[in-house]
């Protein structure tokens, strides 16, 4: 079985022959230091926006060695818009948002062209770029067909509110305006298709639809938001991606529970990341493990940075034990390997998976 | 009077900006007490949007407008209040340096000012030094300190050393996602707490 092979099996709720390992987002400083385990030849530490496009290269080379020497079964991409800089710590991009670049994590938007409702009407709508799917291009001429391939995209509530620069000015207009925030939500829809299509023309075996929607303790919107402001732009993607016969998931931090009903709903194929501290795997498993693949759960807000090489083992044992059974659970950590997470606590929590994720899944309790 | 009391109270919250700034207005016209507007129908207002909040009847939407709705009634009301000019009380408010996160501070802002304190709030990324600067400009009552992220919530503890080596009596305050009770004892914090309500909640406390 290819490591494809087992991503889509795990998508289809069946047993593969062991547990998928991926992840969705590797920081510049977690490749170059797992790179280092396995090559000398790594470009300087420093973040993606400022390396000159040889050093990105190469950065993205040392990602695909990681993956090839632990055999991830799916590499993730992200879309790269070509941006320009505002200053040292900011950059535009080509809907005209301002980004402020940062040393532990992805880029935010801190301004953007829709600043007002009003601004929406003169919005000139960007379209994706064959460049933008440069690294999705790399990542499918280096590890082949046989590694699934996922495009991670934000979806329609992060893309609407890095357009107005702030989360808090969307929020403010779900309850002053309805009808903008609609309205924003469709313009950023129809960009997030033609983005699919792209992806999936481009060799994208799935779409990771980025954006948190809760916090550690709730949603943060309510279930009647989500239904108005959220749920019909979901449906739409979903329903594109499985026209194009593709899969979709929803990715968010947080504590879900409130919409999630809403995300099965809206057609998703799966979950990710099953945030540890908010919501338990078993229970997810037990409530939607009928109708969505489960992805995550392997805790990097502790455990991956200050945890020790065997907890991480006994972690992803027993997560295995509890979500694995029946298919269904591609192992990844709870959000991302970030600069704080210890790479010889990766290599483990990826060993620990081959170690105890061979179906049929045989684990004491 | 009571009613206009009891009006000012629903006009913040259900976020009605143009009417919490009205009745504001009407009630200093009719010899309303400044403070006890304030504290008979602003800081009220906002704590009933906490309570829907922690019964899952009010989620981020309903805050932001009915702290918004609060602003307006403020900016009418401050001229008027007088006294002590740090109402509850001054709360410097940052995110440590690395990370870029602001809504969770914001939040707190936001909950904050709708308890009645001022708040200065220095940003996102906000090295060591700069909280040390800061602080020593505003003399806060508290320094509020946020992170998003594991990795930075470690400079948590090397802010309270040094603005502890600024002042020994200095009352500090963290939160964020990763951020526990735990981790707050363990880098010498005063204060923690999970959310912005419960933060604005323990900032009264701290002080009280």
């Amino acid at each position: 079985m290819t490591g494809k092979d087992r991503m889509l099996e795990a998508f289809a709720r069946r047993e593969p022959d062991r547990v998928p390992v991926w992840e969705m987002a590797f920081n510049e400083e977690s490749i170059i230091k797992l790179g280092a385990l396995y090559t000398d030849d790594l470009p300087p530490m420093k973040f993606a926006q400022q390396m000159t496009m040889e050093e990105k290269v190469k950065l993205l080379t040392t990602l695909f060695t990681v993956a090839r020497e632990l055999e991830l079964d799916g590499i993730s991409s992200i879309g790269l818009l070509g941006t320009e800089p505002v200053d040292d710590e900011h950059v535009r991009d080509g809907w005209g948002r301002i980004l402020r670049v940062s040393e532990e994590g992805e880029a935010t938007a801190v301004g953007g062209p829709v600043r007002e409702p009003s601004d929406l009407k003169g919005l000139e709508a960007y379209h994706p770029q064959p460049t933008d799917f440069l690294m999705l291009m790399a990542a499918a001429g280096n590890l082949g067909t046989d590694v699934a391939q996922v495009l991670v995209q934000p979806g329609p509530f992060r893309e609407s509110w890095s357009l107005m620069g702030s989360m808090e000015k969307l929020l403010y207009h779900y309850i002053k305006n309805p009808s903008f925030v609609k309205d924003l939500a469709q313009v950023v829809t129809d960009y997030i298709l033609e983005v699919v299509d792209m992806a999936y023309d481009n060799g994208a075996d799935i779409i990771g639809l980025d954006g948190d929607l809760a916090f550690n303790q709730t949603t943060l919107i309510s279930p009647a938001q989500y239904e108005e402001f959220i749920f019909p732009y979901h449906q739409q993607i979903t329903e594109h991606a499985h026209r194009r016969g593709k899969l979709i998931f929803k990715h968010s931090d947080g504590n879900m529970w409130p919409i999630m009903d809403g995300i099965a709903d809206a057609g998703f194929d799966g979950f990710h990341p099953v945030q540890p501290q908010c919501m338990d795997i078993g229970e997810v498993k037990k409530r939607y493990g009928d109708r969505l693949c489960i992805l995550g759960n392997i805790d990097c807000t502790y455990l991956l940075p200050f945890g020790s090489e065997e907890e991480v083992a006994e972690s992803v044992k027993e997560t295995i034990r509890v979500a694995a059974p029946g298919g269904g659970y591609i192992i990844s950590s709870s959000n991302s390997i970030h600069p704080g997470v210890k790479p010889e606590n990766y290599v483990a929590m990826v060993k620990a998976a081959r170690r105890y994720g061979a179906y049929p899944i045989s684990i004491e309790e | 009077m009571q009613d206009i009391l009891d009006g000012i109270r629903q006009a913040i919250l259900a976020g009605e900006e143009e009417d919490a700034r009205r009745l504001v207005g009407d009630g200093l016209e009719k010899g309303l007490e400044p403070r006890r507007i304030m504290e008979g129908a602003m800081m009220p207002a906002m704590e009933d949007i906490g309570e829907r909040f922690s019964r899952g009847e009010a989620f981020i939407p309903e805050l932001i407008v009915a702290a918004e709705a609060m602003q307006r009634g403020m900016e009418v009301l401050k001229p008027h209040l007088g006294g002590p000019e740090r109402g509850s009380g001054l709360v410097l408010l940052g995110t440590v340096h690395g990370d870029i996160h602001s809504i969770g501070k914001n939040l707190v802002r936001m909950c904050l000012e709708g308890t009645g304190f001022e708040v200065v709030d220095v940003g996102e990324d906000v090295k060591t030094e700069r909280f040390v600067e800061a602080y020593r400009e505003h003399r806060p009552d508290i320094l509020g300190l946020s992170a998003l992220l594991s990795s930075t919530m470690q400079r948590i503890p090397e802010v309270v050393e040094a603005v502890r080596a600024e002042d020994k009596a200095a009352v500090i305050m963290v939160g964020g996602a990763p951020v526990t009770q735990e981790f707050a004892d363990q880098s010498g914090a005063d204060g923690y707490a999970p959310n912005a309500f419960e933060a604005a909640k323990k900032a009264r406390e701290l002080l009280g």
